[in-house]
């Protein structure tokens, strides 16, 4: 039953502004959360179960009629499927202090899980335009929840991200007219059978090309990254931690992944154009994050900047590569998300996002400070957190196949990175307490909680890197490197 | 006896340091009670085992090592004279420590020493040896550190130090091995030359070093002020010193065949009479009476090593008489003093005087220790450095001779001081008549077994000499086939003893014509010799510690860190964080100014991407 992480998102959210009307509080928490909840262990028992006997594909009946929709399990989805239920849970935990202040609760968890399903799907496709139908679903569920709080600020955001994502749209839907031009097909696997009987190499290239930008302003690779340091930090702190750590990964990164494999069969070209986009995203945007006052700012250039390792991971094409850029994806999504959490922590407990105005707040907010300092150290890659592995794995991989120059950009870049979440250490938690913040309190129990338990992930996944390597990362890898 | 008794040597004395840790501090009686009796147990069994004299015992360990115990004459002997001095510090110390805050602490690191020094003595396998040998510095360490918040430095420094020396025996072992095969050490029988001298000379660095030899004395005078008394009494009076010169001897004896002449008997001659007059001129301008004794410490090692260095018969046997000897008298001597600073508060010589009348016993006690120490005839320390004079005499170098006279005299000289300023002369004015006591039996009693055994050994000399020490140099033929007593006369009335005698004489002179300069007070005794031409500047160079190797390296290390950390630390981080951080600010600020919030200029790049992308695709396709 994988249709249920579409279905039962879906069902659940129109029921939410109904159930809001009843209890405003108490009982959206607990739906969400328990949809997340289930939908999670569905993804780590019996959707792993399912895929023992291959990948799994489902035919959508309507009426007891086959319509044209499929959806299919493997195990690059599945792994998917289960970061996105992992991260989405540990939001929707945090939420349930966070959004207290924002109201109308119902329909904030209407709308998250309006995402969550358009990612869901997004990843369970294994045709063209169910890809481009759900990447709409969760960017405009997206749109609505980053101008959630309605201040200037948000709309303004939320208007520049919808610009820029209609135009990331409509280079998709060109890049998909072309390619059903050609082939007369959308499924991945015909499409793919088409191109390697056309020989149409200039099309295709142009195509691909459209992908890369459309999937790329999505991924807010560098230079389709203008709008992420806007949208990501106006949103309420869970859904930044959605956009950041999730959103940009499955509509941008998961669909460059999935077509540049499975429809391009990813050729040298594409593989090279896609390294150094990491790679120069990974570099410029680590120095934009050197240069931010505004904490959430940071966290977002960062997020450009992490993108930017995946993509070169992925880009590399080799096995190990592949393995790397989707290991450092999942330790990102945790990171990040945590960095994102803990800063809606700070933001609530003292009001501003300015760096330069806040100091010593580890002192007042132990957990909040703690848990941020393992998630940076993770993305910096200090050793023996997640990040350090997925990293450790990229580099060695680029050095496999000769990529030298690759594999010296990232290990400089990450002495950035480390520079940069050394910077926010110092200015937010270490150091003297300033004054006005004296009376600062600890964040509530279920956004502490929320914090530590993916703090606690972080460190996990460090610690057992080579089981959670081998029983989730290398199924993935192998099944992007082999296709439905 | 069972061969498994010897590990129950090692075993007992181990566990009862674990058990006096976890008594608690609350609880009265119970500690000293089981410190006594595990010090008595101790003994009782060192005895029955030195009247079995002859059992081994081994079992694997390590692999392919073994933990091989051997007890022989010689082991027997040494383990009887640990057992013994445990037993009286641990007497001693049920008053002395009473009230020390860490005292669980100090009575297990008391038998913790005591279980490794009996293994190493037993052991017949480098590995063991160099096993216990190396726990004793833990517990050096911690055994100083409990003197105090100072003494954290000096337990440092005697760590650094004795680390040292027993890495230098360790490469020693390791050439052993190589050259002979094995590790068991009675296997052994190397004649020093080509590599086995370098070993032997790595060795003889770890043993004399132990025992507190020079240069590598430097931290005993420092441990005399801060760590805790009975640790002097224990350690650097008794226990290393028995260690050290053990493993000397068996290095000079079994490990090794010394050749009485050879070079390496001259060097360690020399070490010895060098550090006979050096120690024995920075004791007599002491102004501590801890710290005077400790620089005889240092000083009395050398008639040691200079016995066993002279490798002919009467003088090993002298140096190994004078080993028991000093570890008799020193021990006496330390617990003197500290049942002086017990009751009397301080060891400053400068502010104690007549304490004869209040405290009789010590002061007797003291006495017949001084006098030991000095060679006065007939107490045990005139027996044992007449036997070394003799051995010097007969390698036909007679300037060693000449420096353990000279080193005679000023440790007369010195004990008259001391005795003198402490026991006797005018009562200090700033002590109240009748407020000092004399210290309790306990503390009484160890001083005064000390001191009869003092006698003891000197008047009756030939029991001990025939049941201790004849039977370990005649288990080596080539060193012992002629060890008879008689033939060197150890009585008042032949040259040698009449040289002594006089130089005894002088010594009392010395005292008399300082005293008088001095007007009259006894502290100043030694001021004509400090205050003497060449000693004054030699003396105010010791005192800025010219001469400790410890504090000199320490200053040099600084010396270098410094140099470095201006020298290439400081450039290279001025290049990171003026360098690195100009560089990428200014990148930074680049960027920043291209991201103005222009929704037209991210479109603009966003398409400009497009273009260069398509572009790149398709030239990278072809």
């Amino acid at each position: 039953m994988i249709f249920l992480y579409i279905g039962l998102p879906l069902a659940v959210s129109a029921v939410l502004p109904l159930v809001g009307k009843a209890s405003k509080r108490v009982l959206p928490d607990i739906l969400a959360n328990t949809v997340l909840a289930g939908l999670l262990v569905y993804a780590a028992t019996g959707a792993r179960a399912l895929l023992a006997q291959g990948p799994v594909i489902q035919q959508v009946r309507w009426l007891g009629e086959a319509v044209n929709i499929r959806i299919a399990l493997d195990g690059f989805s599945l792994f998917m499927l289960m970061t996105i239920q992992l991260v989405s849970l540990c939001i929707a935990l945090y939420s349930i202090n966070y959004m207290e202040h924002y109201g109308a609760k119902a329909n904030y968890y209407a709308l998250l899980l309006v995402m969550v399903a358009g990612m869901n799907g997004l990843v369970l496709s294994q045709d063209l335009f169910s890809v481009y139908i759900f990447l709409e679903v969760a960017a405009v569920a997206s749109y609505a929840l980053v101008a959630y709080g309605l201040g200037a600020e948000e709309l303004e955001a939320a208007f520049k991200y919808l610009m820029l994502s209609v135009v990331a749209s409509a280079a998709v839907l060109v890049g998909i007219a072309l390619l059903f031009g050609m082939t007369g097909a959308l499924g991945f696997d015909a499409v793919a059978a088409g191109l390697r009987l056309l020989e149409a190499k200039g099309v295709a290239g142009v195509a691909a090309a459209l992908f890369l930008m459309g999937f790329g302003l999505k991924a807010a690779l560098i230079p389709f990254h203008a709008w992420l340091p806007d949208a990501h930090p106006s949103a309420p702190a869970p859904i930044s931690a959605v956009l950041s750590g999730l959103l940009i990964k499955v509509s941008g990164v998961y669909a460059i992944a999935r077509i540049a494999f499975q429809v391009f069969d990813l050729p040298s070209a594409l593989s090279q154009v896609l390294m150094w986009m990491g790679a120069v995203s990974i570099v410029v945007a680590a120095f934009l994050a050197l240069g931010q006052a505004d904490m959430k700012r940071m966290l977002a250039y960062s997020s450009i900047s992490q993108v930017g390792y995946v993509v070169l991971g992925i880009g590399i094409g080799t096995p190990l590569g592949v393995a790397g850029g989707l290991f450092h994806l999942f330790n990102h999504a945790l990171a990040k998300g945590l960095l994102f959490l803990t800063s809606g922590s700070v933001q609530q407990a003292t009001g501003t996002r300015n760096l330069d105005e806040m100091g010593g707040l580890a002192k007042r907010m132990p957990w909040t400070a703690g848990t941020n300092l393992i998630g940076a150290l993770s993305i910096s890659g200090v050793p023996p957190l997640g990040g350090f592995w997925s990293k450790l794995i990229i580099i060695i991989a680029l050095i496999q196949t000769g990529e030298a120059a690759l594999a010296v950009i990232a290990v400089l870049a990450s002495v950035l990175t480390l520079w940069y979440y050394l910077i926010m250490q110092r200015k937010a938690f270490f150091g003297k307490l300033a004054e006005q913040w004296s009376k600062v309190k600890e964040a509530p129990f279920w956004m502490t909680a929320a914090s530590v338990l993916l703090a606690l992930l972080v460190i996990g996944t460090g610690l057992w890197f080579a089981t959670v390597f081998s029983s989730w990362i290398q199924p993935a890898a192998d099944a992007l490197a082999k296709g439905f | 006896m069972t061969p498994t008794t010897l590990l129950w040597m090692i075993l007992l004395p181990a566990f009862s340091a674990l058990a006096l840790l976890a008594v608690p501090k609350t609880v009265k009686y119970v500690r000293e009670s089981l410190a006594l009796v595990s010090a008595a147990v101790s003994l009782y069994l060192a005895f029955a085992l030195f009247a079995v004299k002859d059992l081994s015992w081994s079992a694997a360990w390590l692999g392919s090592i073994r933990l091989e115990l051997r007890l022989y004459q010689f082991p027997a002997f040494i383990l009887l004279g640990l057992a013994g001095f445990l037993f009286l510090i641990t007497l001693y110390s049920v008053v002395k420590m009473k009230d020390h805050p860490r005292v669980n602490e100090y009575y297990a690191y008391i038998f913790l020493s005591a279980a490794l020094a009996f293994g190493a003595v037993l052991s017949d396998n480098f590995v063991p040896l160099v096993f216990f040998w190396e726990g004793l510095l833990v517990t050096l360490y911690a055994l100083i550190s409990l003197g105090g918040k100072d003494a954290h430095r000096t337990a440092t420094k005697a760590f650094i130090i004795s680390g040292l020396c027993d890495f230098a025996m360790i490469l020693g072992i390791g050439i052993v091995w190589s050259l002979s095969g094995t590790m068991t050490i009675s296997e052994i029988g190397l004649k020093p030359e080509g590599p086995a001298a370098l070993a032997f000379v790595l060795m003889m660095i770890g043993a004399i070093g132990k025992a507190g030899a020079m240069p590598f004395h430097t931290w005993i005078p420092d441990a005399a002020v801060d760590a805790p008394v009975t640790f002097m009494a224990f350690m650097p009076a008794a226990f290393e010193k028995l260690l050290g010169i053990y493993l000397l001897a068996r290095i000079c004896l079994d490990i090794f065949h010394l050749e009485p002449g050879s070079g390496l008997s001259i060097l360690l001659m020399v070490i010895g009479a060098a550090t006979i007059v050096l120690a024995v001129m920075m004791a007599l301008v002491q102004k501590d009476l801890k710290r005077l004794l400790s620089y005889h410490a240092v000083s009395q090692v050398g008639y040691m090593i200079l016995g066993i260095g002279t490798a002919v018969p009467i003088g090993i046997a002298g140096g190994l008489f004078h080993m028991i000897n000093h570890a008799m008298y020193k021990s006496g001597l330390f617990l003197s003093a500290g049942s002086v600073e017990h009751r009397a508060g301080t060891t400053d010589l400068r502010k104690l005087g007549g304490l004869a009348r209040e405290m009789p016993v010590t002061a007797a006690g003291f006495t017949v220790c001084a006098l030991a120490i000095s060679g006065v005839w007939p107490l045990n320390g005139f027996v044992s450095k007449e036997m070394v004079f003799h051995g010097a005499l007969e390698t036909g170098s007679i300037i060693f001779a000449v420096a353990a006279w000279v080193g005679a005299i000023f440790t007369f000289a010195s004990f008259l001081k001391a005795g003198h300023s402490v026991f006797f002369g005018k009562r200090s004015e700033e002590r109240a008549p009748g407020k000092v006591k004399e210290s309790p039996w306990t503390m009484l009693v160890p001083i005064l077994v000390l001191a009869l055994l003092c006698i003891t050994f000197g008047v009756f000399n030939k029991l001990p000499l025939t049941q201790f020490i004849q039977p370990i140099v005649a288990s080596h033929a080539e060193a012992g086939a002629h060890l008879d007593f008689t033939s060197h006369a150890l009585d008042l009335f032949n040259l040698i003893a009449g040289i002594s005698v006089a130089c005894l004489l002088l010594a009392f002179g010395i005292h008399v014509y300082g005293f008088k300069r001095g007007g009259n007070k006894a502290y100043l005794a030694s001021e004509p010799i400090h205050h003497a031409p060449f000693f004054k500047q030699m003396y105010d160079w010791a005192e800025k510690r010219f001469f400790d190797i410890y504090e000199q390296g320490v200053k040099f290390l600084q010396g270098l860190s410094w140099v470095l950390f201006k020298g290439i630390d400081r450039p290279i981080d001025a290049v990171f964080e003026k360098g690195a951080t100009a560089v990428g600010s200014a990148f930074t600020g680049l960027l920043r100014k291209a991201h103005n919030g222009h929704y037209a200029n991210y479109l603009a790049w966003a398409l400009g991407g497009l273009v260069v992308i398509i572009a790149l695709v398709n030239v990278l396709l072809k």
